[in-house]
């Protein structure tokens, strides 16, 4: 089997937003979805001594997700290797998973023509890895600082499994019962 | 007639029609993968581009280059940018009034043709140094308009290039010969990061440091603001902006006096530590802790860590250079302290690549023996700011020829101020400047005074922009012409020539429209001006760079075979060439801790403190009634300097220009996240939103750079135009000479003192008032107070008297007063004792009457020109059929029994036949046509059937002399 996740390494983060104009370019995105947005709250503390860090968000690709079950028109998936999607010729854009997501990871453009809305989410770039099966989402590879590391949670060699067996990881708002599948490794501070 | 007055960008263009699959197939047939490089800043990364029937179809980043596949917001966007609907894509000439936003549309010849007639006409009436060209950041070569404003005859082009690296550059390589800022990081156990934030400018750097931190470098950031870089940082010194010059200074004075120096270097390597260690005993961290708010233990911790983690590396900042007149004495007083580490030119540390001794260097390039002399000294400015114009250049470059063998280019390192440059336009002094080509720069957002600067481009005679969109610059041009962007044009890295590697990229496409490149543009002026085709002899940046690589001896044919096999050229790496070389690459051979040259141009040899031009310390007055101190000019993503604002993939990021400043500070002026606020200096004021945020000091703010709105309609306010000055810091940065750099001309960019209030209902509105310059900039009305050649600098000269000959100096010679030498004019060798010249780059002797190299392999002298060999009694040595003569002379080599020696005519024959006897083949060659005969026979060998053949009988034999049958 294969389950994929994606590790964020937020020690090497930098807020670049590199990920996500990636994402918006090669997604061929509305100016008003972004899928990935980079998170901050800027630096914290009293000056001098303060500390800041960066969150990389996507969609969490739950192995439990809430965004499924509430579809009613089937339009919103998942496929077995655990990425969740919205098939566009489906969706009604009735957007009922637009708010059953606890993350609020996916929505849809008001930039569009009302009849040809859908709701647009991260699908770890389904429609490259049709093409290619080996290929990495845009995001991760146009990382320069290496912090987006995605793979196969079920083969034991890869590089997410090995972090995941051997560095403590997070995941975010685990307590909703959703199991998400994204694990960040957080910067409490000082070097990576 | 077309009325190009709004720039909109399209947003139905973004916005994905079909939903069906978004991705782009590279797998299908007939696409090229192209290797590029991006070009929207001066990182380059590696970018692959797919091309399909002529156009890219999609771009990734290389993860076989040294960017290891990552772009950043503005490389992904380049597909974007060359289709951008705001783009310029024929020249337009302006018709209606200078703003208006009228033009129409002319080929490009045309205009070409119709701008040479008008400068050449300009250059008839007031000389070519009436005409001036104003550049930003080309990347990385820009040699082509040198050549041009060359062979026109102005001294007067310019670059932003004071604000970045150059005065650096220039008072380093008078340290210690070169600028050592090459990190050699892999072997450096720590790096400072000074004034510089890679993790918001050079990505790709920043994914090394930081896996070379997490391998145990030690990484020390100085930043007065809690950057992206600081955050990741295992020692932070948040200074006060613009003390920099303290700082370093302390350190140095810590590092001396806490014996943390390389004895061993010191003892052997530097010249004049004794002076430095006097002069410097004042600086203690105790006299910079008020100056930079650090504490004196922070300043000593941070110059032990430096110190005793060696090898270490110290990374140039842009800080460094805008500091106006505290500029170059902050890195000088770096360069010191990485010499007196030992850290120069070693394993781990500042590497010193010297310019390039293989390929082409960019100053080879500029075809600067075509400036005339008097020329030269009308060059603006060079009279204040010496050592980054002709003077200090001159003898930068003269003694990097004596010790290189190879120098600078003149294109950055020895320019026109800028600032004066504008000035001249507005005020005629020291002489009125009627024409500016402004290419790659809108200088209203990006030169200092922004004001002022808007004013001289809208009373600029002539104004030419060559650029991407509609700039305010562009607006009030007469002609604007299309450039070509990324993926339309070849990219190298040579670090502005002044390194000796070489990375290129191939253009995906050839440039859409009627866009040219840079080279094209400035090639098709010249040959329109009038110049010599036979110097223009490039019609593609491909066929100049395969020209540049040529002399490599590289297995290509043209420059894209470059590309595609070589991409990265690295010379072998030689480190501690100073050891190989016999010493550093100054006049004295020495690092020079009190500049000779320095000396030479009447500036202290040391580097002696002066504070930023504002401050609470140094100007009371001014802090009274501007208490906050303003930092500006640092980069950030996901901007570039002034550009990609039109590129709403990008701008969604960042839509509006923020400033930050402290919570402490927001709370007592009553500012809220969001709200808009006057930030003002004596010099104007701007709008910006506020950032709260504990990122920077309590009394400090922080504001961005660049900010303009192309999405404005332009021609509607001609006080404002794109809203280029009510959010741009440039109104308030400071042009006037004495804060100004007194060495290399950089102006006040960093530690200012502003003051800050929220715009009030009634005062929300840029006004006609808050456009008007004056001259000097802090003069409270506007208006031309003063002429620029009444402005003073910060620092009086320091008259300096050369040193009269001590020997007796020949004819076509000059005598070097650092080190007793005699040096040939324009060959630069060195006069040896021996009698014999030295060329500095071969090491190779040469004879002093000739020039003629010494061969020591034949014992006699060539001339490399022609090829051509000499005896020592510079005789001609003559040639038969290839072959060495000796006329006159005995046989200098064994003669087989079977030959004769011919002692006149200087070989050995066989009977009476006309051949030589070659003693190196052993075979006899035949004068007239070359061809081989046996020394025993004299037959011919015929290399077909490998026999030989007796022509006198036709007989034909086998190489042992064997008869063979026919």
């Amino acid at each position: 089997m294969t389950r994929y996740v994606m590790v964020i390494d937020q020690r090497r983060c930098i807020g670049c937003h590199s990920c996500t104009v990636a994402c918006r370019t090669w997604n061929k995105l509305p100016l008003d979805i972004v899928y990935n947005p980079v998170v901050t709250e800027g630096a914290q503390g009293t000056w001098p001594n303060v500390h800041k860090t960066w969150t990389p968000t996507l969609c969490m690709h739950c192995a439990n997700p809430e965004c499924v079950p509430c579809c009613p028109s089937g339009a919103s998936q998942q496929d077995e290797d655990g990425t969740v999607w919205v098939d566009p010729k489906k969706c009604l854009s009735c957007k009922v998973c637009v708010n059953a997501c606890p993350y609020g990871m996916r929505d849809a453009s008001k930039l569009e023509d009302r009849m040809h809305r859908f709701v647009r989410k991260c699908t770890f770039c389904r429609d490259k890895r049709q093409l290619d099966p080996s290929a990495q989402p845009y995001c991760v590879l146009t990382c320069h600082q290496k912090a987006r590391i995605f793979g196969d949670l079920d083969d034991p060699n890869s590089e997410v499994s090995k972090i995941i067996g051997s560095v403590k990881t997070e995941r975010l708002f685990e307590e909703f019962g959703t199991d998400p599948q994204i694990y960040y490794i957080p910067d409490l501070g000082g070097k990576a | 007639m077309t009325e190009i007055s709004k720039t909109s960008s399209g947003l139905k263009g973004l916005v994905c029609p079909d939903t069906e699959s978004t991705e782009v197939d590279i797998h299908q047939d007939g696409v090229e993968m192209i290797k590029s490089l991006c070009y929207f800043c001066h990182a380059n990364c590696g970018v692959l581009a797919y091309v399909k029937d002529g156009d890219v179809i999609k771009i990734e980043g290389d993860p076989n280059y040294s960017s290891q596949g990552g772009l950043c917001c503005r490389g992904t966007s380049a597909l974007l940018h060359v289709n951008h609907p705001a783009r310029i894509n024929h020249v337009l000439k302006r018709v209606g009034e200078k703003g208006e936003g009228k033009w129409e549309q002319i080929p490009y010849d045309q205009g070409i043709q119709e701008v040479a007639e008008r400068l050449n006409q300009i250059k008839a009436e007031s000389g070519a140094e009436a005409v001036a060209s104003a550049g930003g950041t080309t990347r990385t070569d820009d040699w082509a308009r040198r050549r041009f404003l060359n062979q026109f005859g102005t001294p007067n082009g310019f670059h932003n290039a004071l604000l970045c690296w150059i005065p650096t550059f220039m008072a380093e390589t008078c340290v210690a010969g070169w600028s050592p800022f090459e990190t050699d990081l892999g072997g450096a156990k720590c790096l400072i990061l000074w004034g510089m934030n890679p993790g918001a400018s050079t990505l790709g750097g920043m994914n090394g440091y930081t896996d070379l931190q997490k391998a145990g470098m030690k990484i020390i950031v100085v930043d007065p603001r809690y950057s992206e870089t600081a955050s990741k940082a295992d020692m932070w010194l948040p200074l006060r902006p613009g003390t920099d010059a303290a700082l370093a200074l302390a350190m140095l004075h810590t590092i001396i006096y806490e014996g943390l120096y390389d004895f061993q270097f010191v003892n052997d390597w530097c010249d004049g530590f004794d002076e430095l260690r006097e002069h410097v005993k004042g600086y203690t961290p105790e006299w910079a802790a008020p100056i930079t708010w650090l504490d004196a233990e922070q300043i000593r911790a941070a110059a032990r860590t430096y110190a005793t983690n060696r090898p270490g590396c110290i990374q140039w900042g842009c800080t460094w250079d805008q500091i106006g007149r505290a500029s170059t004495t902050g890195s000088h007083a770096i360069a010191l302290i990485r010499a007196i580490c030992g850290n120069l030119d070693v394993p781990g540390g500042d590497g010193m690549p010297g310019p390039s001794l293989g390929f082409l260097t960019d100053e080879e390039m500029e075809a600067n023996e075509c400036l005339p002399e008097e020329q030269k000294a009308k060059q603006i400015g060079s009279n204040k700011f010496k050592l980054t114009s002709w003077p200090g250049y001159q003898i930068i470059s003269d003694n990097a020829r004596r010790t290189w063998g190879k120098t600078l280019p003149t294109e950055w390192f020895c320019e026109a101020h800028g600032p004066s440059v504008f000035k001249a336009i507005l005020t005629g002094d020291p002489y009125r400047v009627r024409a500016l080509i402004v290419n790659a720069t809108n200088p209203v957002n990006s030169y200092g005074d922004a004001k002022m600067t808007l004013a001289a481009l809208k009373q600029c005679e002539f104004l030419v922009t060559v650029d991407y969109w509609m700039t305010p610059t562009a607006l009030f041009s007469d002609y604007v012409f299309p450039a070509a962007g990324a993926l339309e044009r070849p990219t190298i890295v040579t670090h502005y020539g002044a390194t000796d590697s070489f990375m290129g990229g191939r253009r995906a496409i050839q440039p859409k429209y009627d866009r040219h490149t840079d080279m094209v543009f400035w090639r098709k002026l010249g040959l329109a001006c009038g110049q010599d085709p036979a110097m223009w002899p490039w019609e593609t940046e491909e066929e100049a760079y395969y020209h540049i690589l040529k002399p490599l001896g590289l297995p290509i044919s043209n420059y894209n075979e470059f590309v595609d096999r070589v991409r990265m050229y690295y010379p072998p790496l030689h480190q501690n060439k100073y050891i190989t070389n016999g010493g550093f690459w100054t006049p004295s051979g020495k690092v020079e801790c009190n500049s000779s040259i320095l000396r030479e141009l009447g500036y202290a040899g040391m580097p002696t403190y002066v504070g930023c031009c504002e401050n609470e310390i140094d100007t009371p007055e001014i802090a009274e009634e501007y208490p906050i101190v303003l930092t500006t000019g640092g980069g950030f993503m996901p901007y570039h300097h002034s550009e990609h604002f039109q590129m709403q993939g990008i701008r969604y990021l960042y839509p509006d220009p923020y400033f930050s400043l402290n919570p402490e500070l927001a709370e007592k002026l009553n500012i809220k996240y969001g709200d808009w606020c006057w930030i003002e200096t004596r010099r104007g004021r701007i709008k910006m939103r506020a950032n709260v945020e504990p990122e920077v000091h309590p009394n400090v703010v922080f504001a961005p750079r660049g900010w303009w709105f192309p999405e404005r309609d332009g021609s509607a306010d001609l006080d404002n135009p794109f809203g280029c000055l009510e959010s741009n810091v440039n109104v308030l940065t400071s042009v006037d000479d004495w804060d100004c750099d007194p060495m290399g001309g950089s102006w006040a960019n960093r530690g200012l003192m502003c003051k800050v209030y929220k715009c009030g209902e009634f005062d929300k509105e840029y006004k006609k008032s808050d456009t008007q310059f004056s001259i000097p900039g802090s003069a409270k009305e506007p208006g031309i107070h003063m002429k620029p050649s009444e402005m003073k600098l910060d620092r009086e000269p320091i008259p300096f008297e050369k040193p009269q000959p001590e020997i007796e100096v020949p004819e076509g010679y000059e005598w070097v007063w650092q080190n007793n030498t005699l040096y040939q004019k324009g060959t630069h060798f060195r006069l040896d004792e021996s009698g014999w010249l030295i060329n500095p780059r071969t090491k190779g002797y040469h004879d002093a009457y000739t020039g003629w190299r010494y061969d020591s392999a034949s014992e006699c002298l060539v001339d490399d020109e022609t090829g051509k060999m000499y005896t020592m009694e510079r005789e001609e040595i003559p040639f038969l059929a290839g072959v060495r003569c000796y006329p006159g002379q005995d046989a200098p080599y064994e003669v087989p029994e079977q030959l004769t020696w011919n002692k006149e005519k200087g070989f050995a024959q066989l009977g009476d036949k006309p051949y030589v006897y070659d003693p190196n083949s052993g075979w006899m060659l035949d004068p007239e046509t070359g061809a081989y005969h046996d020394a025993y026979y004299g037959w011919l060998y015929d290399a077909a059937t490998a026999n030989l053949v007796d022509e006198a009988t036709g007989k034909r034999y086998d190489m042992s002399y064997a008869p063979i049958e026919e």
